[in-house]
């Protein structure tokens, strides 16, 4: 990965990080707020409810109190301390009362715990009051939970109880009012809260007894399925106790439900759990807020990471641009750009590095040219060594063969003749040789440029394998078998197939002088990175590390008749073809020149 | 002052006292005149006297009779007496009855009655008799013998009636039409020459459909001269000094089931449900004082023997008949959802099966396995009553008709036999009137007999 790339990852991803760590931690708190929040308005709730049923036990209590105290009451009374009490007439004064007073339920019970009369179930008159025994306590209680028998059923109210009294038989006025949907509605609840109460009868969860004031009977089905769960849990723990309703699929939906049980006052028993009061809180505003949040992170951190990527990449090309020139000069260099440079800008650490790149260039620079000029001067020197011996061997016998007509002419004369003519021969014999001397040099110097055409380097292999088949395979000579080990896909070359067949023909010629005593000959072909490679090889006698590193340098040769230009003519050739040419070499197992072609 | 002096002053007040004195005794005498106000729950949307889809009730039966009269009548000691028919004959076997139809007697749209005319009255009242008129008679011929007809005759549906060609009823009574405002108002008019006297006031009106509540607002705003009372409402209404008057009980209250005992099972628990009806307490509580126990069919001062049939409660009796059936089913006990008096009773009821341990739950849905029901006994003669309860409850009569108490009480035990009913309560009919209705008082069987009456005039 690019060392931009790189930057820019860390960049965006620190971005990232760094907002979903806000994030998270603004959901964290405002969880926490919310459930605070939640925890304070459920309280509020509970106090605000018992606040309303102590009001409420209070009107009560008062109405009651107001009833006991009333003349038709205070009539009932003295009529029935009479004997014989005549409860007749009194049969529908509960029921005017009550409607009077605006209480859901009321009875009056005489002495013996009988009913008098009775608002909420008129026709019970005469028979026993089922909570007489607790009236006593109930008086000096004050206001209390009870069930309420009804013709239609058991219902749940708020009861208060008063005994008015002419002589020694009291009556008692018990008067209630009914918790219903009307007493839940009544609950000034903030939004998003509502209350349930859940009538505790039966030994099982009904459905029929879960008073709902804000669903219908349908909805109210639904309620009750989910609520069951935490209803039976009160039932079985008699405890307060909390738990998330959810409603459907959108967590927008879900409730969390605070139960209360509400504890009667019967007497016998131990405070009877007669209802549950379920106070509900919408988690809508907690999980909207919390949507909220998540987009805006998502949103924010979206958009950070675009302003971080176009912030990082122009941070990242201004820290990177000097590496990048660095890289690309470094680049240049490898690829023989000896002459590259970076610009040097500002005074930091980059730029001093940048400055240094292009001292270490122009001092390499520098010594490549010394080692040019050294090179040229040590060729010079050889071709000066060689072109001296090659003269020095025709010329001495030129001297002599000189000196031996003068000394004939001096002291033979009559053998002049002869001399002269085996002389002259002699000499134009070493002319001839001098010539060819000057030829070969001459030859080397005029090197054609190649004429380059799509080539199949495969056939050009093969000519020259088929070249030298006979000769490899001449009686009299040391066996030397020749493999051809060619690429079947290979891909054509630019190329001059005159020149590259020579350039192949003088390696196999050198490898057949390196296998005097026969070997094997490998000619092989194969692409590689957008290069075609030719190796020929041998099984000779090989190269020392200094032949190997002196061996393309014009007129060295390591055989005694060689000129040391083969090799450079080769090299020559594959440079002015734009490749390259190394040996591989190792004393006593042969050696493969390995010639690269640029393809096509 | 001494010159007015004590025998001027004695003077005056003797003849102020002459002077009230008799204005007092003129009021003593029937006054003609003045528009009698009556209200009512009942609201008939049909004055068709045969119309037998209009229930059947004591206030229709008496608004009824002031607009169409029967051949006979009978009095509240169901006793005959001749009305449009002065005499009758019966031929052997009591299957061919003879009327001889009154002279002189005119409908209110002037057209004389005939025999004829009274026959086809007959007929479209009773498809299943042979009536026709034989001279001036009237001729009825029965398949069988019926020595009530004449009792029969008697009742309101078999009110003599003329239908004119557009359709308005026309009747002989003592009272026309003037306005009838079907289900809510009807206004009667005096008839001037009818046979047995003009009545003394000028008009009736009747205002319909009004429960007791508004019936007693109406008459203590002076806006109603007669009104019914609830009878658990009579007793309270009397003690605040209303005028109020009563007929015998006329008015059957009753359990009945829909259908007969199919079990041994269930006669079990209808026998339990029966013994463990407290009706002492029921008629103290909440009829205030008012009606009679029963657990007989007809009243006792209809039958004489009805207190043979005990009345009281009997709760071990009834736990033991009901421990008899292992499971019992729950009934429902359907009521009159407009009648409060009903729904308590049937609560009760409810309660005293409970402690029986059978569970009754009240309902006002049309179908129910037992009912609460009133019946107006539909005549004073018991045959006619008991026959007609026996109809209206879907029961068979058993048959032959007798002639003695005997026979009667034969009869009503055999239906009473049948558990398809347990009697509760006999109802009167009860009336307040304002001081100025004269010379009021219902009949025995709770007839009106408003052509007696007459107005006086208000007191400050």
């Amino acid at each position: 990965m690019m060392f931009r790339r790189k930057l820019l990852a860390v960049f965006a991803l620190t971005v990232f990080l760094s907002v979903a760590a806000v994030a998270w931690l603004v959901s964290e708190v405002t969880r926490r707020a919310f459930a605070r929040s939640d925890d304070e308005r459920t309280a509020a709730l509970v106090t605000q409810f018992r606040h309303e049923f102590n009001r409420q036990g209070d009107e009560v209590q008062r109405r009651v109190e107001a009833i006991a105290g009333s003349e038709a009451v205070s009539r009932m009374t003295f009529a029935l301390s009479r004997a014989p009490a005549d409860s007749g007439p009194y049969f529908e004064l509960a029921k005017s009362t009550a409607e009077n007073s605006q209480l859901d339920f009321l009875e009056f019970v005489e002495g013996g715990g009988t009913i008098v009369s009775s608002a909420q179930w008129p026709a019970k008159f005469g028979y026993p009051e089922e909570a007489f025994g607790s009236f006593s306590t109930a008086i000096e209680q004050g206001p209390f939970l009870k069930q309420e028998p009804l013709q239609e059923g058991t219902v749940l109210g708020l009861f208060a109880v008063r005994a008015t009294r002419v002589g020694e038989r009291p009556v008692y006025v018990i008067g209630g009012r009914r918790l219903d949907k009307n007493f839940l509605s009544g609950l000034d609840l903030p939004a998003g809260m509502r209350a349930l109460l859940y009538q505790n009868r039966g030994d099982h969860f009904s459905a029929d007894l879960l008073i709902d004031p804000s669903t219908s009977s349908a909805e109210k089905m639904r309620s009750s399925e989910k609520l069951q769960p935490l209803i039976d849990a009160v039932r079985q723990y008699g405890q307060e106790m909390t738990a998330v309703v959810p409603w459907s699929g959108n967590q927008a939906d879900d409730e969390v439900f605070h139960a209360i049980p509400l504890l009667g006052t019967d007497a016998g028993k131990d405070h009877p759990l007669l209802a549950i009061l379920l106070i509900g809180n919408s988690r809508r505003t907690y999980v909207e807020l919390k949507r909220h949040i998540r987009s805006a992170a998502l949103l924010v951190g979206g958009g950070g990471i675009v302003l971080a990527i176009l912030l990082s990449s122009w941070a990242a090309a201004r820290v990177t641009r000097p590496v990048e020139q660095l890289a690309q000069a470094a680049q240049e260099v490898a690829a023989g750009n000896w002459n590259a440079r970076v610009a040097v800008s500002g005074r930091d650490e980059l730029a001093q590095l940048a400055d240094s790149f292009n001292r270490m260039t122009a001092e390499l620079l520098g010594q490549k040219e010394r080692l040019v000029q050294a090179e040229r001067v040590a060729a010079w020197r050889e071709l000066a060594r060689r072109l001296a011996h090659e003269l020095k061997n025709p010329l001495f016998p030129l001297q002599l063969t000189v000196e031996n007509l003068v000394r004939a002419r001096q002291q033979n004369p009559e053998q002049f003749e002869e001399v002269f003519r085996e002389s002259s021969r002699t000499l134009l014999a070493e002319i001839s040789n001098l010539k060819g001397i000057i030829g070969r040099f001459s030859e080397f110097s005029k090197m054609p440029q190649p004429q380059l055409h799509p080539m199949q380097v495969n056939d050009v292999i093969r000519g020259v394998a088929q070249l030298f088949q006979a000769q490899l395979e001449a009686p009299g000579r040391a066996k030397i078998s020749c493999e051809l080990q060619l690429h079947p896909r290979l891909e054509p070359v630019a190329a001059d197939a005159e020149l590259l067949h020579r350039a192949i023909t003088n390696l196999v010629l050198n490898a057949m002088d390196a296998m005097p005593q026969g070997g094997t000959l490998t000619l092989r072909t194969r692409g590689e990175d957008g290069k075609v490679l030719i190796e020929v090889a041998d099984t000779g006698s090989g190269l020392t590390t200094e032949e190997c590193e002196r061996i393309f340098t014009p007129y060295y040769t390591s055989k005694q008749h060689g000129t040391g230009l083969g090799l450079a003519i080769v090299q020559s050739v594959v440079s002015d073809h734009g490749g390259r040419i190394r040996v591989e070499s190792q004393p006593g197992r042969g050696t493969t020149f390995v010639i690269e072609l640029p393809r096509g | 002052m001494k010159r007015f002096g004590w025998r001027r002053l004695v003077a005056s007040s003797l003849l102020l006292m002459a002077l009230l004195i008799k204005a007092g005794a003129a009021e003593t005498r029937p006054q003609y005149g003045g528009t009698l106000r009556i209200a009512m729950r009942e609201a008939p949307a049909s004055l068709d006297p045969c119309d037998a889809t209009q229930a059947d009730s004591l206030a229709r039966r008496n608004v009824l009779a002031l607009i169409f009269e029967t051949l006979v009548t009978l009095d509240d000691r169901g006793r005959l007496h001749p009305s449009l028919a002065v005499d009758w004959q019966f031929g052997p076997g009591n299957q061919r009855w003879q009327f001889r139809m009154r002279h002189g007697v005119r409908f209110h749209d002037g057209t004389a009655l005939t025999a004829e005319i009274a026959a086809s009255s007959l007929r479209t009242a009773n498809p299943s008799w042979k009536v026709f008129a034989e001279g001036e008679a009237v001729v009825v011929e029965l398949d069988h013998s019926d020595p009530d007809l004449p009792a029969e005759l008697a009742l309101t549906r078999n009110s003599i009636a003329k239908k004119n060609g557009g359709g308005k009823l026309s009747g002989t009574g003592p009272f026309h039409i003037e306005d009838w405002q079907a289900g809510k108002k009807l206004t009667l008019g005096a008839e001037e020459n009818h046979w047995r006297g003009r009545a003394f006031v000028d008009a009736i009106e009747v205002e319909m459909g009004r429960n007791f509540h508004e019936q007693l607002n109406e008459l203590e705003l002076g806006r109603a001269n007669l009104v019914e009372v609830a009878p658990q409402q009579g007793h309270r209404v009397a003690m605040e000094g209303g005028w109020v008057s009563s007929s015998q009980p006329m008015e059957l209250v009753a359990l009945a089931f829909s259908g007969d005992p199919k079990t041994a099972n269930e006669k079990s628990l209808r026998s339990a449900l029966a013994l463990s009806v407290d009706r002492g307490s029921m008629k103290s509580v909440l009829l205030q004082g008012a009606g009679q126990p029963t657990a007989s069919l007809l009243p006792n001062w209809m039958s004489g023997y009805g207190f043979t049939f005990s009345t009281d409660a009997d709760l071990k009796r009834a736990r033991h008949e009901r421990e008899q059936v292992s499971t019992a089913p729950n009934w429902t006990v359907g009521y009159d959802a407009n009648d409060s008096v009903a729904r308590v009773l049937v609560e009760r009821v409810a309660l005293n099966a409970k402690d029986a341990g059978l569970v009754l739950q009240p309902t006002t849905a049309a179908t129910a396995d037992l009912r609460l029901v009133r019946i107006p006994l539909a005549s004073a003669d018991p045959w006619i009553a008991l026959a007609n309860l026996a109809e209206t409850l879907g029961l068979a009569m058993p048959k032959p008709r007798g002639e003695s108490g005997e026979d009667l009480y034969a009869a009503e035990l055999a239906l009473l036999a049948g558990q398809r009913i347990i009697p509760l309560f006999d109802l009167p009919e009860e009336y307040a009137s304002c001081p100025v209705l004269n010379d009021w008082r219902p009949a025995a069987d709770g007839s009106w007999r408003l052509d007696e009456v007459w107005m006086g005039k208000d007191r400050p």
